[in-house]
């Protein structure tokens, strides 16, 4: 069996452009919500049920400068090797598919305790719809991969994001972060060996949202 | 754009001033970021510190208004440091030709200005010429009065001190962009510049623009490949509508407006086809009167015959002089002299500035039809704020269009790409394209005139506008693409090949002055096959030069070329000066890569001819007399500063700019009472006044109110804080915003003094989603660029008060 | 932690497939039967290309039709397409939004009149013949033939044009001869702005 499939997100590459942000809500037929200007960029302000996908933006000067600096984080499930969520599941609610490695939310989390699933998730992912109470995030665009399409995130990413094979990803963020290395020591990949969606940053990860790292 | 999207990728080094392509033109960044995985260099100069600064290597704060100022002391750098690229210099522009002895520049203000009509006579701006009509040269660039012995003198007066007090950039942030764009002066490196509305949105907008292409000369980065410079447009489709002239001032194929004074169709074609006497000159514009024919044959088809001037006298010619540009427009409606007005996919009412005056003159207007896919402030402004719809008495229509995506057509866009779009779904409901609306109105209006008779009826009659689907419900595309191309008008023989009646015209080199053609626009005309095939609808993939110029994806303007004035990317002999992106080479007798600028040999071969041909000189103009306010850009303040005194010259504003009167005008400069300077932009998730983007739920979520940037320290200076509901002022208007409180805006020390700096899009509109805020266009000055027009939003000046 | 079963779907996952043709089989699993079925869909959808209708980069999009409702159900980025290889922004991203399955999209002729406070659904007849007639009335009263020098101008100056470019290039040339054939010199768009 491969290693499933993996998504790489370089955030030292992203523009912050949300493309991938509206393309998730397009593919998975997903409501735009009413929201405010809060005095950010950020919209919505975090996930929900209607939401998978956001691109959340840090701000703040540089150490010992008056230079600023702007980090987009395209936040999404990072499907996990080994999924915590998974630990509030008992009956095949939350399933991780074999082929590619997805772990997806079935219908039937609605049965399933939406607080044990939330704040088992190190990246404080997971999400209810209020009213049937299904539990929702990302599902990697499983529909998509099985069509042999790329998910619709990464095919609308025009800087940051690469999918494929898990160790063709691993390895391209690998060179990637040697290279990044070179202008910024603190660049690496986050938490690589446990997860599918494997984020490049090129600063401490608390900078660029709390939930970045695990 | 000289170059393309996809080139953008080799450069060595891209200085983006004036634009925020990573948030304006996203996908350019595709290939921006693509550059600097190659290890190019990228530098964001720019109020604002924003999505494309995050991903710059060098960002450099600048005072909204003053990129002369900040590319004056750039072009000091080059000449001074001996960084410009000197055989293309010599070859390429006009570099050693000799200016004029009655040529001067004096306290701010050049040779032959006439204060009273503000306006320069410019017949002291030439080049000396020999006896043969042929300018002077003085190839060891030593003569005091060569081209660049003149811009050096201009320019040596924009030192680091001073540029540094005008832009408030810092020094050593200015000497660090200098050096690094100034080290693609070489022939192995390439400098692009990305420029935007950031540039053109001046009263001295055209001439930033100049100063950028005269700094890209100096350096040789124009016509090859990674260089260049690029206007990023802002619209879908801008570069189709500005080649097809929905302008007043010029037509198709940007041959100027027949004015009062040119009677005959000989008169007007005189007068707008240069002349050159240098053998080595292509002078392409010595075509003029192949394409006025061919323009006019496919207006009025046979009807136009040489007897009757091809029917010149039936345009409608603006007098000698007379300004007809939208801010014209708004002022003479505002002023009641306009009555009706036809508005196509535009909201005025939140695009144009000093926006009260624009919705004052809306209510001026009898009638006014609009054609939109959604409603937007323009076409519901009678019932806009402040307005009492009972006594607004204009006869109004807003008639549904169809999208892009239940059209066929062609779009151009900035890489001068012609690309078809293919219908995907029926017109929903009763929804019409435009063309269709105007082609059936205006045969509404021949039949009534037909039948009733009118006005001088004989142009209206006789133009041609047989586009409707044979049903006579639609707009036939096709058909009228392959009339933009051009047809034969009757079988002809050019040199020794035949031609049939009807065939496409398959490049304008083919075009006649005698009316055996017929093309609306020469452009254009090579978009299709002799054998009629559409070229536009191309998607073939190959890359035979390796650098991604797609020759069959889609069909580029002028004849497929992907590149202009590419000729200048090689050497006398032909050979490129970098060989590793070899955008064009002389093998065997003929140009090998991008279709050439023409097929003549090398420069330095018997009949080879200058590359920059669309010059009448053959050479680009280092020294350019064409436009009005000067042949060297200089630094003049915008209409509103915050500087008493230009630090440059005793002349404050642009000489020749138009400053219009109406009670609405109101201007406060170096006023206390608005000491911060508004710069004024849009979001990457709305697009312009928002008319189209705040119907969607998508984007309204990511960007739903307006708002206002401000710095850290205006905040703590003035109490405000993150996320609180402010209000901005300026001398003619006053909106309400979520106060943004970010470190990304910054005072800037100008002259001497912390100078802030603020900043709003106008995507936002009173009408929807009812609580998203309105247009910061209620702000902005009504003034525009001295040559083109183009209205000064880019710099104003307002204050801020937390909302009542 | 206790591990969960897979879902056991064959799957082929091809890098760089055209979106066309992809006759691929999927197990038919209960729990997933909803969530494929947009999938499933692009595979027997009519399919047309576009191009963006924002900034000027000119991004390709790939238009997916349903072939019994008639209607676009999906539209994202033309991975062929030379400049965005399939890569969009949040706008071009959300182009579905611009189709007709977005309830504010016009889709009657709408009429003002003098002094009303709402529009009212009209039909096209209606329309160009109003429009036409006010049009008509503007012309023969405003129509200058000669200047104040004499000189034949041949103009209507108390009507004026704007737009557009967010129309197509053919549109565009069709609007320049409308309004110089009706003598317009007042005739300016997003251009110039």
């Amino acid at each position: 069996m491969s290693d499933g499939k993996s998504i790489l997100v370089d955030t030292s590459r992203c523009t912050g452009c949300r493309g991938c942000q509206v393309a998730c809500k397009q593919w998975n037929d997903l409501p735009g919500t009413r929201t405010k200007q809060a005095g950010t960029y950020q919209n919505p302000p975090d996930f929900s049920c209607d939401t998978y996908k956001i691109v959340r933006f840090a701000e703040g000067k540089k150490e010992g400068s008056r230079e600023p600096y702007w980090y987009f984080f395209a936040d999404m499930c990072r499907h996990c090797m080994n999924p915590p969520c998974m630990s509030a599941s008992d009956k095949d609610e939350i399933v991780q598919d074999e082929a590619t490695g997805a772990i997806v939310y079935t219908k039937e989390t609605k049965n399933i305790d939406f607080e044990t699933a939330r704040s088992s998730c190190p990246y404080d992912v997971p999400r209810q719809n209020p009213d049937s109470k299904v539990l929702s995030k990302c599902t990697m665009c499983i529909d998509r991969m099985r069509s042999g399409l790329k998910p619709a995130c990464v095919l609308s990413c025009p800087t940051a994001m690469e999918f494929g094979e898990r160790e063709a990803i691993l390895k391209l963020a690998e060179e990637r972060v040697a290279e990044l290395k070179k202008i910024w020591p603190k660049a690496k990949a986050i938490d690589a060996d446990e997860v599918r969606v494997i984020f490049i940053v090129t600063d401490d990860p608390k900078k660029y949202h709390t939930h970045a790292q695990a | 754009m000289t170059n393309h999207w996809i080139d953008l990728q080799h450069s060595d080094v891209i200085l983006i001033q004036g634009s925020n392509a990573a948030e304006n033109h996203p996908i350019s960044f595709k290939w921006v970021m693509r550059a600097k995985e190659k290890g190019g260099k990228v530098i964001h100069v720019d109020p604002r510190f924003t999505r494309t600064s995050a991903k710059a290597d060098v960002y450099a704060p600048i005072r909204s208004g003053t990129d002369i100022a900040f590319v004056g002391g750039m072009i000091k750098y080059i000449i001074e440091n001996k960084k410009y690229f000197e055989e293309y210099l010599l070859n390429y522009t006009n570099a050693p030709f000799i200016v004029g002895e009655k040529f001067s520049f004096k306290d701010g203000l050049f040779s032959g200005y006439d204060p009273g009509n503000r306006k320069y006579d410019k017949s002291s701006w030439a080049l000396e010429k020999d006896e043969n009509g042929i300018p002077k040269r003085d190839d060891t660039l030593k003569h005091p009065r060569c081209v660049l012995n003149m811009l050096y003198q201009h320019y040596k007066r924009y030192d680091l001190d001073k540029v540094s007090a005008i832009t408030g950039t810092p020094k050593e942030k200015l000497l660090e962009v200098y050096e690094l764009f100034a080290s693609t002066g070489v022939k192995d490196r390439a400098g692009t510049v990305m420029y935007a509305l950031g540039q053109t949105q001046s009263t001295i907008g055209v001439q930033k623009i100049r100063s950028l292409c005269i700094m890209q000369l100096l350096l040789g980065n124009i016509g090859i490949c990674g260089g260049g410079v690029n206007a990023l447009r802002g619209e879908p489709n801008v570069q189709g509508s500005t080649d097809h002239a929905i302008l007043y001032h010029y037509l198709p194929g940007y041959m100027p407006v027949p004015r009062a004074g040119k009677q005959t169709v000989e008169e007007y074609i005189k007068a707008a086809t240069p002349a050159s006497k240098d053998p080595r000159s292509a002078n392409w514009y010595a075509n003029t009167p192949k394409y006025v024919v061919s323009l006019l044959k496919s207006w009025f088809g046979d009807v136009a015959t040489p007897e009757n001037g091809f029917g010149y006298s039936w345009l409608p010619k603006c007098d000698d002089g007379q300004n007809c540009d939208v801010l014209h427009m708004i002022d003479d409606m505002y002023a009641g002299k306009i009555k009706g007005y036809f508005c196509i996919g535009q909201n005025p009412c939140g695009s144009l500035p000093n926006s009260n005056k624009v919705r004052a003159a809306m209510t001026k207007l009898d009638w006014m039809v609009h054609v939109n896919i959604f409603d937007n402030e323009s076409a519901s402004f009678w019932k806009g704020p402040g307005l009492d719809p009972k006594k607004v008495k204009t006869e109004c229509f807003l008639l549904p269009a169809t999208a892009n995506l239940e059209k066929d057509g062609s779009q151009a866009t900035s890489g001068r790409w012609m690309q078809w779009l293919h219908r995907a779904v029926d017109n929903p409901g009763d929804c019409l394209s435009t063309g269709a609306i105007v082609t059936r109105l205006m045969h509404k209006i021949q039949e009534m005139y037909k039948k009733e008779g009118g006005a001088m009826p004989d142009g209206l009659l006789n133009m041609r506008m047989d586009y409707l689907t044979p049903d006579g419900k639609e707009f036939d595309a096709l058909k009228v693409a392959r009339r933009i191309n051009g047809e034969f008008e009757r079988d002809v023989k050019i040199g020794d090949k035949e031609y049939k009646k009807g065939q496409p015209v398959p490049g304008f080199g083919l075009l006649q002055a005698d009316g055996s053609t017929s093309c609306g626009n020469w452009l254009c005309s090579g978009s299709f096959s002799l054998d009629g095939k559409n070229l536009m609808d191309r998607r073939g993939k190959e890359d035979p030069t390796g650098l991604g110029l797609y020759p069959n994806w889609s069909y580029c303007w002028p004849m497929n070329r992907r590149i202009v004035y590419n000729r200048a990317s090689v050497d006398l002999q032909g050979r490129p000066y970098n060989p590793k992106r070899a955008l064009l080479q002389w093998r065997d007798g003929k140009w090998v890569g991008d279709v050439a600028d023409g097929p003549w040999p090398p420069m330095g071969m018997e009949g080879g001819k200058l590359p920059f041909i669309m010059k009448p000189d053959g050479v680009a103009s280092l020294f350019g007399p064409g436009l009005g306010d000067g042949p060297f850009p200089e630094h003049y303040e915008p209409l509103e500063s915050p500087l008493k005194r230009n630090l440059m010259s005793k002349q404050h504003n642009s000489p020749i700019i138009t400053i219009f009167k109406s009670d609405k005008d109101k201007v406060a400069s170096a006023d206390p009472r608005y000491p911060l300077v508004l710069t004024t932009y849009s979001a990457t998730e709305h697009w312009c006044s928002g008319a189209i983007t705040r119907w969607q739920s998508w984007l309204t979520e990511a960007m739903p109110q307006v708002y206002v940037e401000i710095s850290e320290e205006l905040a703590k200076e003035r109490g405000f804080k993150n996320g609180e509901w402010v209000t901005v002022e300026s001398a003619r208007g006053r909106i309400d915003a979520v106060a943004m409180v970010t470190p990304r805006l910054r005072p800037l020390t100008v002259d001497g003094k912390a100078t802030h700096l603020v900043g709003m899009t106008y995507n936002y509109g009173w009408l929807h989603p009812k609580d998203s805020g309105d247009t910061c266009n209620l702000l902005t000055t009504f003034v525009g660029d001295g040559n083109a027009g183009t209205p000064e939003y880019k710099a104003c000046m307002v204050n801020i008060n937390r909302k009542a | 932690m206790k591990r969960r079963s897979f879902l056991k779907m064959s799957c082929c996952l091809g890098a760089g497939l055209a979106l066309s043709g992809l006759g691929l089989t999927l197990a038919p699993v209960a729990a997933y039967a909803d969530d494929m079925k947009k999938a499933d869909a692009l595979r027997t959808a009519v399919q047309s290309t576009t191009v963006c209708c924002y900034c000027s980069v000119g991004c390709g999009l790939i238009c997916s039709v349903d072939k019994a409702s008639g209607k676009i159900f999906n539209i994202e980025g033309d991975p062929e397409h030379p400049v965005n290889e399939g890569a969009l922004c949040a706008k071009g991203a959300g182009l579905y939004q611009v189709s007709a399955a977005n309830e504010h999209r016009l889709m009657k002729v709408l009429y003002r009149k003098p002094g009303s406070d709402k529009w009212e659904e009209k039909d096209w007849n209606f329309a160009i013949s109003r429009i036409a007639e006010l049009m008509k009335k503007e012309r023969d009263k405003s129509f200058i033939v000669n200047n104040e020098k004499g000189q034949m101008v041949n103009r209507v100056q108390t009507m004026s044009l704007m737009g557009s470019s967010n129309v197509l290039s053919e549109e565009c040339w069709a609007t320049t001869q409308f309004a110089r054939g009706l003598g317009f010199t007042y005739i300016d768009h997003q251009a110039r702005v």
